[in-house]
């Protein structure tokens, strides 16, 4: 990698606040695992892995937004995989800060859960900074914590929610949830790499 | 002096002219703020949470007063969390984020009352959606349930906790207005307002303060609180303090920057916070009264205390069987499952004249648990499951499945072995618990399982002399059974009829 590919990532990663987004990841990252030290019950302790994760995938939606807007988009050319390169590794770095955050305690789903829904949640995400702009893209992964949280809910408090649409309320290793996620995240990641985050005048 | 520093003469018409022109000002300014706020789009987020995470499960509830609006209380405000505290802390961040806040600081109101106007616009379309979706379970239950009228605390509570949302999140839009703040702030309002209640243990805790508990923490919403006995508003009155204190403090914090106001907004801080501080020392004086509330010495009416007056609702069976009207809905499901018991007793010596329900009586164990009893134990007393169709998911088949299993042994039982089956040291004879046994109906799906570790020595041992006679007294017709143990109760009760000598 040239010194100019170094400065372009760089450059790139403190326009979105990268680096303010992965201090951030962390943060999620340590309240989990201050979190998993409380006593919950067993729906609380089901849900409280999600409530973090989708903090995980609001924090990395919200880096999608430019504060450049048109003349980024007309003059650069590697913008795309600038946009794909960041989305992968904020999303792969959320994952592995959780699953870290877990370990050695009792971490509801494991990794495959933490796995399954940050990529689901980033992508509702990217899409919703597709459509709705950067800023306003925590929206998307919020409201749908709040679906998902009620989803695991109806677990114990039937008729459970069998959707996998709704894929934080099925099991960790169930292939109908974890495609949905997976399908979701393929969509909002092309989506985000090809038109990048709506331009918005509030942000 | 020159005419230009001369003070202008300040006449009476002029003041009340500038004090119309302030409240005109602010009128036309929170007008120009609730057609430019986020909350009004994302209207449509909010009621889309409250239908498919709250509305759904409400309705499915039995048509109960107080289990719906006690169970609104319980979801509304956590539906509403996002769109609503997401909403305050984007208009409260609008200025840092759009880099205005020097360009604005010029105008003629302070930055205090510009921001108390937008956070007030805020509230008032939050507050709509809250109301909408109050009024639409309201009117729903108005229309299916049997008996009662609307419980407006549980409204009340979550009406006044939508201002503590808007609150929060628009002072920490304001105080910290980076693109990540919305965000962050939903999340950890969402977990404290979610996972606050969980730390709640037993009936003095503090953190029954939490605007979604709705009374006692173990128990909640169930068909027997607030049903014998009226709603409680002692924690409520708490919550709503709670509530409105951390308000006004919060808010009051917000004008901590403006130098000239500063005493104003401490005292202002202060207030709530004493008023929040005092709301949470008031819930942890809190205790589970017998009918499965919250009595707060403090805040608790006497008054409270006397039963709901009703006319109960009674079946047309030969015993007849009474129950709270809020009940009516189950009354066939009762009767029918304890109809063939009904037809055989009625008319025998020691057999109720009429069985009415009475209501269940808690109480606070140590730690988070409750004990759930009958309020009467003589066969004419009749406790209803809390397992009602549609709470916690229970089906109409549960529900006839736990009535089978109880009602008639606990009348045959009653009747035959006499007040609680207690007759003597001994306990019933072989001849007793054959009648017994020959007398209750169970379903197949009850008789097909080894019944004797559920009632114990209510029943003769499978195989058994007794068993045998019993399938012999079951085999009779009912009108046989009756005029047989017409003749012989006395008898039976005295433990003086054999097993040879039943029919």
């Amino acid at each position: 990698m040239t010194a100019v590919a170094v400065r372009l990532v760089r450059l790139h990663a403190a326009s979105r606040r990268l680096p303010a987004a992965l201090v951030l990841l962390a943060a999620c990252a340590v309240g989990l695992r201050g979190a998993l030290y409380g006593h919950w019950d067993s729906y609380g302790a089901l849900q409280l892995p999600l409530i973090f994760e989708a903090g995980c995938a609001a924090i990395i939606a919200v880096t999608a937004g430019s504060p450049f807007g048109d003349p980024e988009r007309a003059t650069g050319r590697r913008l795309p995989y600038l946009r794909l390169g960041s989305a992968v590794a904020l999303t792969g770095l959320a994952a592995a800060a959780l699953a870290v955050a877990g370990t050695g305690l009792p971490l509801a789903g494991g990794f495959p859960d933490i796995l399954r829904n940050v990529a689901g949640l980033t992508g509702i995400g990217l899409l919703c900074a597709t459509v709705l702009g950067g800023p306003l893209a925590w929206t998307g992964p919020l409201t749908y914590l709040v679906a998902g949280a009620y989803g695991l809910y109806t677990d114990w408090h039937p008729p459970a929610l069998s959707t996998p649409w709704l894929w934080p309320a099925r099991p960790p290793h169930d292939v109908g949830g974890a495609l949905c996620a997976a399908v979701v995240f393929v969509a909002g990641l092309a989506a985000f790499t090809v038109r990048g985050a709506r331009a918005s005048a509030g942000g | 002096m020159t005419a230009t520093s001369a003070p202008a003469a300040v006449r009476p018409g002029a003041a009340r002219r500038g004090t119309g022109t302030v409240i005109l000002g602010s009128g036309r300014l929170l007008r120009l703020e609730l057609r430019h706020n986020a909350m009004l789009w994302l209207l449509p987020v909010a009621f889309a949470l409250f239908w498919y995470n709250g509305y759904r499960e409400i309705m499915a509830l039995p048509p109960m007063w107080n289990l719906r609006a006690m169970t609104l209380q319980n979801r509304l405000l956590l539906d509403l969390v996002v769109p609503v505290t997401g909403a305050a802390a984007w208009m409260g961040s609008r200025e840092g984020r759009r880099g205005i806040a020097d360009l604005v600081a010029v105008t003629a109101r302070p930055r205090w009352s510009r921001q108390l106007a937008t956070w007030a616009a805020t509230t008032a379309w939050a507050e709509v959606a809250c109301l909408a979706c109050v009024a639409v379970v309201y009117l729903m239950t108005a229309r299916q349930a049997t008996w009662g009228g609307p419980l407006w605390w549980p409204a009340v509570v979550s009406v006044a906790g939508v201002p503590m949302l808007t609150a929060i999140g628009f002072a920490a839009g304001a105080w910290f207005p980076g693109r990540f703040v919305t965000p962050l702030v939903m999340v950890v309002v969402f977990f404290g307002l979610a996972f606050g209640t969980q730390a709640a243990s037993g009936d003095h805790s503090y953190w029954q303060i939490s605007p979604l508990t709705a009374g006692a923490v173990d128990i909640g919403a169930a068909p027997g609180v607030a049903t014998f006995y009226p709603y409680l508003p002692d924690l409520s009155i708490a919550q709503v303090m709670f509530t409105a204190g951390l308000t006004v403090a919060v808010l009051g914090a917000l004008g901590f920057p403006a130098a000239r106001m500063r005493w104003l907004a401490a005292v202002i801080t202060a207030a709530g916070l004493a008023a929040a501080g005092t709301a949470v020392a008031l819930a942890g004086t809190g205790r589970l009264d017998p009918h499965g509330m919250i009595v707060i010495p403090a805040l608790h009416d006497a008054a409270s205390n006397q039963p709901v007056r009703y006319t109960p609702a009674c079946s047309r069976t030969p015993i007849p069987v009474c129950v709270h009207p809020a009940y009516r809905g189950v009354l066939p499901a009762v009767t029918a499952a304890v109809a063939p018991e009904l037809t055989e007793f009625a008319g025998l010596p020691g057999a109720p004249a009429r069985i009415s329900q009475v209501t269940t009586v808690y109480r606070q164990e140590p730690g988070n648990a409750t004990s759930v009893g009958g309020g009467g134990s003589s066969a004419a007393a009749l406790v209803l499951p809390d397992q009602e169709p549609g709470w916690l998911g229970t089906t109409a088949t549960e529900f006839d499945a736990q009535l089978d299993q109880g009602l008639g042994l606990q009348l045959a039982s009653d009747v035959i072995l006499g007040g609680d089956g207690q007759q003597s040291g001994s306990g019933p004879s072989q001849a007793q618990l054959a009648v017994v046994a020959g007398s209750v109906r169970f379903p197949p799906s009850v008789q097909s399982r080894d019944l004797a570790p559920m009632y114990g020595r209510l029943l003769p041992q499978p195989g058994s002399p007794a068993d045998r006679a019993a399938r012999r007294f079951a085999a009779l017709s009912p009108a046989a059974r009756h005029a047989w143990l017409a003749g012989h109760l006395a008898a039976l009760r005295a433990g003086r009829v054999s097993l040879a000598q039943l029919p």
